[in-house]
């Protein structure tokens, strides 16, 4: 049975006061119940969570999910549908790597990714995703907040938004890069016109300490027991203040601090690899995607609505030079937590609501960028057709969808938005993109603007 | 519009808002059946209501209020207290808590106008104007960067904190309301060159770059003008009419045609830059003006290919996505300005091109034929020497464009290639308005030269020098409707005029260069329906809470209509009458019953349960400190507040910033997440009022971040020596300005003597110290130690912001580090010995990251210099010593510093040093071990003393945060 979606107002009446979702009651005003209970959706969600491995500086399709024999015929000739980009490129420059056909449905995927691979039949490969621009920064806005320029509010705030958190003592939305942020840093995660509380939480993962992890989670100060001592006596006071007076936010401010408190044991349990068996540990590996994936998966275990991981500081995919050394290294560093993740989901039941999804801002050119007619064995971006892939809650695992021309240079088959993905991705979490609004400056902005199909070939 | 007139009148006739239908229905009055929103008619001038038998009070704001209470059957709440009065008022005017001597001279004051110069004193004190500045600034997105910028442009704005004072000396001043507007949008047109008031028109430049877009940095500023003075969102007709008001999008793009007319600069203001500041800008001006002339001379130089280019227009995209152009390449935006051009020249018949324009439509088959019928018009349709240059046939239109460039280098056609208009021309203006028409390396250089301004202004001046303002071009455009906001598809021209909705529909066109001077005077006019209602508005809301109409910034037909209609409309023509007078206003609003009424509502059963919203003030509704006035609250009960007015941003919580957090750097692309926490107004938004959220991570900086911890240390130093119920009173004056009751005092002994029943940890004076410095290779030796200035809880660097703006990535931490940014800057972790002795090290050092070269490392002695150094990449290393002889004050260092390159240079290096004290010397600390991990700390208490905990309880109670 699907339930009703309520108005904002009713909406935010029951809203919990948790990290991702609270005291949106003061907001408008309202008495906040503080329950944390099952998100209202338009219909029957397929997934309850999500997890974005985002492979930022935009991966090279056509050397990973996307195989072009072609471009060996071509090679060392320019391609007869090379298009502008951000910089030149020169003649077609066939993939060095090795694909083969994995599972039952026979997918080819390049070696980078040998072991996602093995999971092939429970992924869903679009292979004609496009983009507006070739650059970077609009790319990056226009995956995350579904627009390439102005400031709103990021897939993870809507989602948080929409559905809340199941964990009040999580925030409901994390957004974790190893050691600094990726370009355009926290507008990716941003809540631009929504209250900030839906804003991304940032995680420097390189740490390992949860006092760095979370801001203000841990007092230099005082321990939990004087803190306790503290609280009592603040609540008393607090009290002793509310009887003369009625407004609900004196309430509401006296319960997060006993959030607050709880809060602090909660999230440092959660960020805790250490309280995971070794053969979960060696399983994701020990490097730094090993871990924060692993993280990941314990957020998600305990309710958090969507967590974005970001491969590094800056934008590491961005190979413009010798692809070959470094897609392998960069690919190294992430197929083994990847893998893992998908087995350790499936394990534990819960891949069947888990989305996940793999993708940079755009591909690459399948011609080689050349620096003042020089080859430099790389690829400059490509935003006219590249591949994102998701699995998990909801999706057709095996299934390829559209495709892009022989070359690998522009979605030919199905070309799919943005906009289209992010109506898949809410249609998954079972909201109605059309009906997911927010008003602000006197309209009601949705996510996919005025755009955006469920992409109904992929859904199970 | 006849459309939507019509659809407007029905959803108003059919559908009103249940509020308005009450309201409509209990005072007696029809709702306007017009096809205008409310807010677009006039304001009326009702009379007073005459409320019978009102004891309550002469003011005719309360008898707007009560006249509606009445009919409600509710009574007004009781006159508040006056400790709540001066709190309430002081706060609201200043964003500051009275002095406790305040409160008492004002409790103890009987004069009956005793309240109302409680008022004039506050209105008059420099503070208000910077409590009031900060509503304006959310409403004009104000921020000290520009949010995201490629590598080669200073991010940071020159002229925000100039606006910002500017703002505050506006309100400090009681700069009528209208020409605060008229100066924040025509500044340029209405004050002398070199004036402080060009600072205004930051409201228009402070907005994000949107990384050089035009169509967004136009929008932004439209909606920042029409929401922010008008409440209309216009910016809904960007795409399309507006859905809900008269607003066709022809409106929007006769407003986009204003601000495409106008280029913006960077201009002094005052004495203007001097010494080194004033040597960047002529040498900034120099180099752009040869880069100019360059391009130019690039651009008539490649004419024939610029020409060719037109025929094979797909390959240079219209809208120039961020490509990377050499010297040698045709510009895709020149060849698109070519196209334009010549666009213009055959809709307006220029003799020169029309060959052009006959041979391009032809087959090379048909170029004699079209020649020959050429030859034979007059001259002011063909130009006879361009024909001239056709003798013979040409074979393509290749061969055209080469023929005509060459014949448009003779002296006659100089216009063609020199003119202001010609697409070879290049804009005499600031780099951010023309960086399109260069080569990617100029941008880059013109940025960076521009940056050399920016960067010396920013930090050596005092920010005061420079404005950034529009400046109207010499030739305006007439704009054209981007269907569905798109650029790509242009749709009819419109003239640039102001708003039909207010103007009407024969509304004038502007007269005068962009015209923005006419739209701010059409802004700033008694004749305006919405500037004075809005500023109104957002004035009452400040004071009570919530507007009369509920969004602020909205006015439209899907805001609610007014709780007060009337109300509104008086206020609004008295505010006119009054020539504007925002502090004659806040009188006017202060000194009613309504205002000075009991926030408690404690006998408002009635009230809860007919308007539980409180629209009809009933009560007045309590305030909840904003991030600003709860932190600059505490520095205030602290003593330690810094009330210097005005001036250069400063970290929020780095070094040792004591101003008022008006003064707090705002960088919108990394807003401090306390700030974001606590409901600070979005910077890339115009924010009409902030939401109020309460959540635990509030919570969570109130128990757990420095700052707190550290104020509630200062708050209890004056304590220090009194007996308990005397520390209790003092940090209740201070903190809440009244006197603890007796429950109150018992309460806090009994917190006291629990919490002093717990041992308290013993503090350890530390033997490490934390810094920076240069590791000379030659002499072994560290040179240039020093202490790094800021810990945040976790680790020592070089601010609050990581990495920091002076001294880049420094840091140390418990277990590891960062060294800084170049060999300048090697990360030293200090150990001083206590005493003389043998002391052995044991350590682990390890560089984890792949990428970049790794680290260089040294151990070293204070005198006798190197003992151990390695250079580690992706690799781990035991760096033991068996036994340093060491006497007492001498120091060891652990250096690391980056090697060749900074590129993932982060550490793991925590020693432990033991004393064996084989030297005989050291006896009472042999076996005595320091741990870099567990020793280390800050330099605040490492635990809060009883007192401290009672104080920063006071200083997180509601009572503190809530204003009755």
């Amino acid at each position: 049975m699907t339930t009703p979606i309520l108005s904002r107002r009713d909406f935010l009446r029951r809203s919990g006061v948790g990290f991702g979702m609270l005291g949106l009651a003061g907001l408008v005003g309202e008495t906040s119940a503080l329950a944390v209970g099952p998100a209202l959706t338009h219909f029957a969600p397929k997934a309850k969570r999500v997890i974005h491995f985002f492979l930022n500086g935009g991966p090279s399709h056509v050397d990973t999910f996307d195989p072009k024999p072609a471009l060996l015929k071509y090679a060392g000739q320019v391609l007869p549908n090379n298009r502008i980009t951000e910089r030149k490129t020169g003649a077609a420059f066939p993939s060095p790597f090795k694909f083969q056909r994995y599972g039952q449905s026979g997918i080819e995927v390049s070696e980078l990714f040998e072991k996602t691979a093995q999971h092939i039949d429970d992924i869903a490969v679009i292979r004609s995703m496009q983009a507006e621009v070739p650059n970077h920064e609009p790319s990056l806005m226009l995956m995350n907040c579904g627009d390439s320029i102005q400031a709103r509010p990021s897939l993870g705030a809507w989602l948080t938004y929409g559905l809340g958190s199941e964990n009040e003592n999580l925030p409901g939305f994390l957004a974790m890069c190893p050691n600094g942020l990726p370009i355009k840093g926290s507008e990716n995660w941003q809540s631009a016109f929504l209250p900030g509380a839906f804003q991304g939480t940032y995680i420097n993962s390189q740490h390992t300490a949860v006092n760095k992890l979370i801001d203000n989670i841990r007092s230099p100060h005082a321990n939990l027991q004087t803190q306790s001592r503290q609280l009592d006596l603040l609540k008393q006071l607090n009290e002793k203040h509310r009887q003369s007076r009625s407004d609900s936010r004196l309430e509401a401010r006296i319960d997060s601090f006993e959030l607050a408190f709880r809060m602090q044991t909660a999230a440092s349990d959660a960020f805790d690899v250490a309280n995971e068996p070794q053969y979960i540990r060696d399983l994701y590996g020990n490097g730094v995607h090993g871990r924060q994936t692993l993280i990941a998966r314990r957020l998600l275990e305990r309710g958090v609505r969507m967590v974005q991981l970001w491969h590094g500081a800056g934008q590491p995919w961005d190979n413009h030079e010798n692809i070959e050394v470094n897609h392998r290294n960069l690919a190294a560093e992430i197929d083994q937590p990847i893998a893992a993740l998908l087995h350790d989901l499936k394990q534990r039941g819960m891949l069947e609501d888990t989305l996940v999804i793999w993708g940079g801002e755009f591909g690459r050119t399948p011609s080689v960028e050349l620096s003042g007619n020089q080859s430099k064995l790389g690829r400059d971006h490509n935003h006219y057709g590249f591949t994102v892939w998701m699995a998990g809650g909801g999706i057709k695992g095996g299934t390829v969808h559209g495709s892009t021309d022989e070359f690998g240079f522009a979605a030919q088959e199905n070309p799919t938005s943005i906009h289209d993905l992010h109506a898949t991705i809410l249609h998954l979490m079972g909201l109605n993109h059309e009906k997911l609004t927010y008003r602000y400056a006197g309209r009601d902005f949705r996510l996919t603007d005025v755009y955006g199909q469920v992409i109904t070939p992929i859904l199970a | 519009m006849a459309n939507l007139s019509l659809y407007s009148r029905l959803k108003f006739g059919i559908n009103p808002t249940p509020l308005a239908w009450v309201v409509g229905l209990v005072l007696g009055f029809a709702l306007p059946l017009s096809a205008k929103p409310w807010a677009l008619e006039s304001p009326v001038d009702a009379p007073v209501p005459v409320v019978e038998g009102n004891p309550w009070s002469s003011q005719p704001v309360d008898s707007f209020v009560l006249e509606k209470l009445r009919a409600a059957g509710l009574q007004p709440s009781p006159q508040a207290d006056r400790r709540t009065l001066i709190r309430r008022a002081t706060f609201d005017l200043t964003g500051l808590p009275p002095t406790p001597e305040e409160v008492s001279a004002f409790v103890n004051d009987n004069a009956s106008d005793a309240y109302a110069r409680l008022i004039d004193r506050l209105l008059a004190s420099p503070h208000y104007g910077e409590q009031w500045a900060r509503h304006w600034l959310d409403v004009a997105r104000y921020s000290d960067t520009k949010g995201y910028v490629y590598g080669r442009e200073e991010n940071r704005w020159v002229h925000a904190s100039a606006y910002r004072d500017w703002v505050v000396r506006a309100f400090n001043e009681d700069l009528p309301y209208d020409r605060f507007l008229l100066l924040q949008i025509a500044a340029d047109q209405l004050v002398p060159e070199r004036s402080s008031d060009l600072a205004a028109m930051g409201f228009l430049t402070v907005g994000r770059r949107f990384l050089g877009v035009t169509h967004d940095i136009i929008d932004d500023r439209i909606d920042v003008v029409m929401r922010g003075t008008q409440a209309l969102t216009v910016a809904c007709a960007r795409c399309h009419d507006h859905k809900f008001d008269p607003i066709p999008t022809a409106d929007y793009y006769s407003l986009y045609g204003v601000f495409q007319s106008c280029a913006e600069a960077m201009v002094p203001m005052g004495e203007g830059e001097n010494g080194e500041v004033a040597n960047l800008v002529a040498k900034n001006r120099d180099l752009l003006a040869k880069r100019r002339g360059e391009q130019m001379d690039r651009t008539r130089a490649r004419l024939a290919d610029y020409l060719a280019a037109q025929l094979e227009l797909e390959k240079y995209p219209e809208e120039v996505f961020n490509q990377l152009i050499d010297d040698g390449d045709l510009n895709p935006f020149i060849v698109r300005r070519w196209e334009i051009y010549l666009e213009r020249q055959r809709v307006g018949g220029n003799p020169v091109f029309t060959a052009w324009h006959a041979l391009a439509k032809s087959a090379p088959a048909g170029y004699a034929e079209v020649l020959t019928r050429l030859r034979s018009a007059p001259a002011s349709e063909a130009n006879p020497s361009v024909l001239a240059a056709f003798e013979g046939t040409p074979a393509d239109m290749k061969e055209v464009a080469k023929r005509y460039a060459e014949v448009l280098k003779q002296p006659e056609f100089k216009a063609v290639l020199e003119g202001v208009d010609s697409p070879c021309h290049v804009p005499d203006e600031h780099i951010a308005n023309i960086e399109m028409y260069f080569p990617t390396n100029t941008i880059v250089e013109l940025w960076k030269s521009q940056g050399d301004v920016d960067r010396s202004l920013i930090e050596k001046g005092d920010g005061s020098t420079a404005a950034t303002i529009l400046m109207d071009r010499p030739l305006a455009a007439t704009p054209r409707i981007f269907k569905r906001g798109n650029p790509l598809t242009k749709g009819e021209e419109v003239p640039r005029h102001f708003l039909q909705a207010i103007a009407g529909p024969e509304t004038k066109p502007f007269a005068k260069g962009s015209g923005r001077l006419e739209l701010a005077q059409a802004i700033a006019s008694r004749e305006n329906p919405l500037t004075a209602r809005v500023m109104v508005n957002r004035v009452w809301m400040h004071h009570f809470g919530n507007g009369l109409v509920t969004t602020p910034s909205d006015f439209g037909k899907r805001a609610d209509a007014p709780s007060h209609p009337k109300l509104l409309d008086w206020l609004a023509l008295r505010f006119m009458e009054s020539g504007w007078s925002i502090k004659q206003l806040h009188r006017m609003l202060m000194l009613s019953q309504t205002y000075q009424q009991s926030s408690s509502g404690e006998n408002g059963g009635r009230g809860q349960q007919i308007d539980p919203a409180n629209r009809l003030l009933w009560r007045m509704n309590p305030h909840r400190l904003s991030f600003e006035e709860a932190r600059d609250a505490w520095l205030a009960a602290t003593g330690e507040l810094d009330l210097r007015v005005g001036g250069k941003p400063e970290s929020l919580f780095g070094g040792k910033n004591l101003r008022r957090t008006l003064y707090a750097y705002v960088d919108r692309e990394n807003l401090p997440p306390e700030m974001r926490v606590f409901d600070f107004a979005n910077p890339d938004l115009s924010i009409s009022q902030r939401t109020e959220t309460t959540v635990p991570q509030q919570a969570l900086f109130g128990m757990n971040h420095p700052f707190i911890a550290a104020k509630a240390g200062v708050l209890t130093k004056d304590a220090a020596t009194m007996e308990a119920s005397g520390k209790v009173r003092l940090l209740y004056e201070k903190l809440y300005q009244r006197q603890p009751t007796s429950g109150e005092l018992e309460l806090a002994q009994a917190f006291i003597s629990s919490a002093a029943a717990t041992p308290a940890p013993v503090v350890r004076p530390s033997q490490w110290t934390y810094g920076y410095g240069a590791w000379n290779g030659e002499t072994g030796k560290l040179e240039g130690f020093t202490p790094l200035p800021h810990f945040n809880g976790s680790a020592w660097q070089g601010g609050d912001q990581f990495p920091d703006v002076g001294l880049g990535w420094v840091q140390l931490t418990a277990t590891g580090g960062h060294p800084g940014n170049d060999a300048k800057h090697a990360i030293v972790r200090r150990w001083t010995a206590p005493q003389d002795g043998d002391y052995q090290l044991k350590s682990t050092l390890i560089h984890e990251p792949e990428v970049g070269d790794g680290i260089r490392a040294f151990v070293a002695h204070g005198s006798r210099g190197l003992l151990r150094s390695t250079m580690l990449h992706h690799s781990k290393e035991e760096i033991d010593l068996p036994a340093i002889a060491m006497h007492k004050g001498e120091t060891l260092d652990f250096i690391v510093d980056i090697r060749d390159g900074l590129n993932s240079d982060q550490f793991l290096w925590a020693p432990v040093i033991t004393a064996t004290g084989s030297a005989g010397t050291g006896g009472d600390v042999v076996g005595k071990m320091w741990n870099a991990e567990k020793d280390f700390g800050g330099d605040l208490p490492t635990l809060l003393s009883p007192w401290q905990q009672f104080a920063q309880v006071l200083m997180l109670a509601n009572e503190f945060m809530f204003i009755d």
